[in-house]
């Protein structure tokens, strides 16, 4: 694995520069029940193909960003960082 | 230039400064050079161009050296490697009147009984493999290790031959930043040992006069006189290209000449991470062996192997020497050889060969209908293109059957490839091709300053006949297909009579392919003869994957420089000054004890002084390591709430509280104290070696929410101390104006004042158990502060005290240190620390999770325990009920306030009471524990709050 990964804040850097934060995921709201919070904490979908994940650029602008990568090929197709959606 | 001298198995030998090890080998006379890995065959010079496992040596130390490309140095140690007792007399070539013991697969077939294995297995490691590993790292001191280096660049060009510089120059020229590489010691590929005419080519070059047409040699001059006035390029040779991996990144090992020797600097190798936008792979190709009886005899040569002797290194390696060869004239070998003044005793198509003669020489050659004495087999071979890179890029290899090769024929994006590798045998083919490859990547890039568009010619078919790969006629049984392991023709044909029919499994059972030549031998005449006995075409068989490194690399090269990182808190030096004993936490060097004027003191005796310090009078720890956040922004305590599960942000300013983060399942991620500094304000301390997961935490959390907060990471920028004992207030008092009386400064609260005259914020807490403060200042002022510190307590005998007195200080208060007591599956509710959390707090993470686990039961719960005798468990002991494990200690110490041994467990949730009695398994002995709910050691806190 030795792709490039372009950080929003820093630009092109390589995938070693970061740490990968998982899969996107919706949080359960407060309340829900049982099995949403188990499939939140521990199911992935592990897409072969297009997924949105998070990545957090340690040895950079140490800063959260969303990237949409293609996981069979590691062609990143886009990096955000997320708007106010949380 | 005056000869050197090297040693070759303790004799001097007296070889020339360009020579390889190799070529200074022969000319002295050598011709065995290696024995074979399962039957010590003997071995001589084959490819000579590293590709073929016959000449591995032992040099300085280092084993398995490709001795053809291994320049000479003054003084080098050379020695032999796999034979018993001398490459001409090797006694363990006995080994291959076992040869019927040992079939291809035989680990499968023969001695599989478990006994008789157990017996044999060990000789048969002893007696095959190639080099031994010396004791001492790499043999040898006399370089500095090795380096890893990073470029980017806009084109790489891999490959120096005529394709390659074309390339290369016309990139440069194209306006891209340009590298190439090269293994050999100087661009110039096949031109730099090949002695050919061409007769068009002057034109075609631009070179001046040249109009009756150029010299291999000439022609190589002159491209590399090219490359010299070309300042875009920047060329690395020595360099060997491993693989060409993912994002266009190649991995490049790069040897250093000047290493090695007594005038050696600089690291032994160097490994080059390179990236580039554009690849041009021109890594050309290489001559595969024919396949017969009797092949790896030492004096069957390649033919290319041949006309590097000659022409490169001026040695006559033949007086009568038999040239193999589609070409009727014998291709340009026959020249070479006439020049250096041998005879040709025939020129023989592949077709009718069927044995070398000889026993440790060839002797001669037999063909279909003579037999020719000679003393050198020339086997001018198939061309194989060396296309493993593009295979790695994931480009697609077809076969082609006029060629007779694997060439390339769909390349990645960003993948180019001219010359050899391609097909192409023609040269100014492979001028074009590289000159079209250069420009092409080169203008890909869309650099300014492109220059004139240039013609570019289609490769022209080669016209000379492709050779064999086996001699139709050779019986199987002695003809190698692969050098390396021994494989030979039968044995890939009884395995595919065995089922093994497919070339993957079929090279997995035989290891063909599997040694250090990696198939650059054996490749393809496996793959015709897997193709040949299941009647298969060879494009039908298909070949196996082509993996970096696409050469031997040396693990060394790969490490690169040792580098281990150290942090050391700002008062390291006075922690050496008192004499301590280091421990790691994480990066951290921290105390562990003190040790300091007292030589013959036990650890036990000096870590309860510094104990018996803290608890009667007062000590001071380094807590520099401790992680500390500053959290800032109106919306600091929102974020707070959300990660902790308790509430923070209610704290008022000028206090502190201690608190927890959970994750999602409820699970203990870190704990620490917070303090309000200010309204908008938060000071957080985490534990040693936590800090970067929690400031990820922090900042994930906040991240898309929109709050006005920010986290930074103070951990380096200050020092901290904690103060501790009933003198600490007395000690405090001389150095700061700040009021420390309990009633203006209350246990678990916080201010900034001036201490010593240093601006810091304290934090009254007491992780030890007793009257104290923490203090945080500027990283700066360590050592200063610690001074003055000392200097204030020694009317009360201060004493520092490093984490092994702190960890007992604070187990007698039965306080959690996480990651110690707990781990990746203890929850909060179990850790028994559900007073961090009130049901009615809003969303936070994991309150799903805590929920959840309050209605359901617990099943294993974190609890106080004393021994009721004299043992001292271990950390990590057993708890045992009816002699069965049922838990383990967390932490354990004898604790001078009990007289006994305390510490924390898990515990069946079942016996997690006060007052139940269970046992503990201390070092084969079951000792007696009494479960305790509350502290060792003033567990009402009178100390703590005083």
């Amino acid at each position: 694995m030795s792709f490039l990964l372009r950080c929003p804040g820093c630009g092109a850097r390589s995938v070693y520069e970061f740490r990968f934060g998982g899969e996107v995921k919706t949080r359960p709201a407060a309340g829900a029940p049982d099995a949403e919070w188990l499939r939140y904490s521990y199911g992935q979908k592990n897409e072969a193909g297009v997924q949105k994940e998070w990545w957090y650029h340690r040895m950079g602008c140490r800063q959260w960003f969303f990237a949409v990568r293609n996981t069979v090929t590691n062609e990143v197709l886009k990096t955000c960082f997320p708007e106010d959606t949380r | 230039m005056t000869d050197l001298t090297l040693h070759f198995n303790g004799e001097p030998v007296r070889v020339r400064p360009d020579d390889t090890v190799a070529s200074g080998l022969y000319r002295s006379g050598l011709r065995i050079f290696s024995r074979s890995f399962k039957y010590h065959r003997p071995r001589g010079l084959f490819c000579l161009e590293g590709r073929c496992p016959n000449c591995l040596v032992n040099v300085d130390g280092v084993p398995n050296v490709r001795a053809c490309t291994t320049p000479v140095r003054q003084g080098m140690q050379v020695r032999h490697q796999n034979a018993f007792p001398s490459l001409d007399h090797d006694l363990l070539s006995a080994a291959k009147a076992f040869g019927w013991l040992m079939p291809v697969g035989f680990y499968y077939k023969t001695f599989t009984h478990p006994i008789v294995w157990k017996r044999v297995e060990p000789l048969i490691r002893k007696v095959a493999g190639l080099g031994v590993i010396s004791e001492s790292p790499d043999g040898c001191d006399s370089h500095d290790g090795y380096e890893h280096d990073y470029l980017h660049t806009d084109v790489a060009v891999v490959g120096a031959g005529p394709a390659g510089i074309a390339a290369a120059l016309e990139a440069a020229r194209t306006g891209a930043r340009t590298v190439l590489i090269e293994q050999s010691p100087q661009p110039g590929g096949h031109l730099n040992y090949q002695r050919r005419n061409h007769p068009r080519i002057g034109e075609r070059l631009g070179a001046k006069g040249a109009s009756k047409g150029l010299t291999s040699g000439q022609v190589a001059e002159h491209l590399r006189a090219q490359l010299a006035a070309s300042p875009k390029v920047e060329v690395f040779v020595h360099a060997c290209c491993l693989g060409l991996y993912e994002g266009n990144l190649l991995g490049v090992v790069q040897q250093n000449r000047a290493a090695g020797g007594p005038e050696s600097h600089g690291p032994a190798e160097r490994l080059l991470h390179i990236r580039a936008r554009r690849i041009v792979v021109a890594t050309g190709a290489h001559e595969a062996p024919l396949v017969f009886e009797n092949n790896d005899l030492p004096g069957v040569m390649l033919s290319s192997a041949v006309q590097r002797l000659l022409n490169v290194h001026g040695i006559k390696s033949a007086d009568a020497a038999v040239i193999v060869s589609p070409e009727p004239d014998g291709g340009p070998v026959a020249e070479a050889l006439r020049a250096s003044g041998a005879r040709i005793a025939a020129i023989v198509p592949p077709q009718d060969v069927i044995a070398a003669l000889g026993r440790k020489h060839v002797t001669g050659l037999r063909t279909v209908d003579r037999r020719i004495p000679c003393d050198l087999i020339a086997v001018c071979g198939l061309q194989v293109p060396e296309a493993g890179l593009i295979a790695q890029a994931g480009g697609r290899l077809a076969w082609d059957e006029q060629v007779s090769a694997f060439l390339p024929v769909e390349l990645p994006a960003a993948i180019f490839a001219a010359g050899r590798v391609t097909g192409t045998d023609d040269l100014e083919a492979a001028l074009s091709q590289g000159e079209a490859a250069g420009r092409t990547a080169a203008r890909s890039l869309d650099l300014s300053g492109a220059s004139g568009d240039g013609e570019t010619r289609a490769p022209k078919p080669s016209t000379t006949p492709p050779s064999l790969l086996r001699a139709p006629s050779a019986a199987a049984g002695r003809s190698f297909v692969c050098l390396c392991e021994d494989v030979t023709d039968k044995d890939l044909c009884e395995a595919i009579t065995e089922g093994f029919d497919h070339i993957e499994t079929l090279k997995r059972y035989t290891t063909v392919t599997m040694g250090p030549c990696q198939g650059k031998m054996c490749h393809l005449a496996s793959i015709a003869a897997c193709a040949r006995e299941t009647h298969r075409t060879i494009a039908e068989t298909g070949r196996t994957t082509s993996r970096p490194p696409a050469s031997p690399v040396s693990l060394g090269a790969l490490a690169g420089a040792r580098h281990h990182p150290v942090k050391l808190t700002p008062m390291h030096s006075k922690h050496q000054e008192l004499g301590c004993v280091w421990m790691d936490m994480g990066e951290w060097k921290r105390p562990l004890y003190y040790t300091g004027g007292r030589a013959a003191a036990s650890k036990r005796e000096l870590v309860e002084a510094e104990y018996k310090a803290v608890r009667e009078r007062v000590g001071i720890i380094d807590l520099s390591t401790l992680g500390k956040l500053d959290v800032k922004g109106k919306d600091g305590g929102k974020l707070l709430d959300k990660v902790y599960t308790n509430r923070l942000s209610d704290l008022r300013v000028g206090r502190v509280r201690y608190g927890v983060i959970c994750d999602e399942a409820g699970i203990i991620l870190d704990d620490g104290t917070v303090s309000r500094g200010s309204e908008d304000r938060f000071f957080i301390t985490t534990t040693t070696g936590n800090i970067e997961f929690v400031h990820q935490w922090l900042e994930w959390w906040t991240v898309g929410t929109g709050w006005c907060v920010h986290v930074t990471n103070v951990t380096g920028g200050l020092a901290a101390v904690n103060v501790a004992g009933p003198k600490a207030r007395d000690l405090m008092r001389k150095l700061t104006d700040c009021d420390l009386s309990t009633k203006s400064f209350p246990y678990m609260g916080c201010a900034e004042a001036d201490v010593a005259g240093v601006p810091c914020f304290l934090i009254r807490i007491g992780f030890v158990g007793e009257t104290g403060w923490e203090i945080h200042f500027p990283a700066d002022y360590g050592e200063y502060v610690w001074d003055r510190l000392f200097e204030a307590g020694r009317e009360f005998d201060v004493r520092p005290f490093g984490v092994e007195a702190q960890r007992l200080l604070r187990l007698e208060k039965k306080h959690v240190i996480v990651g110690v007591d707990t781990d990746a599956t203890s929850g909060l509710l179990a850790a028994d620390m559900a007073w961090l959390t009130k049901a009615d707090k809003e969303d936070f993470i994991g309150k799903a999770a805590l929920e959840r686990s309050r209605s359901r039961e617990i099943r294993e719960k974190l609890v106080g325990f004393v021994m009721q005798d004299d043992l001292v468990p271990d950390d990590g002991a057993a708890m045992v009920i009816e002699g069965r494990p049922v838990g383990r200690v967390t932490s354990s110490r004898f604790s001078p306030a009990k007289g006994k041994a305390v510490g924390m467990a898990w515990v069946p949730a079942g016996v997690a009471a006060d007052g139940r009695e269970i046992q503990v398994h201390v070092r084969g002995i079951f000792g007696r524990a009494r479960i305790v709910r509350d502290a060792f050691y003033d567990p009402e806190g009178k100390r703590l709050k005083s």
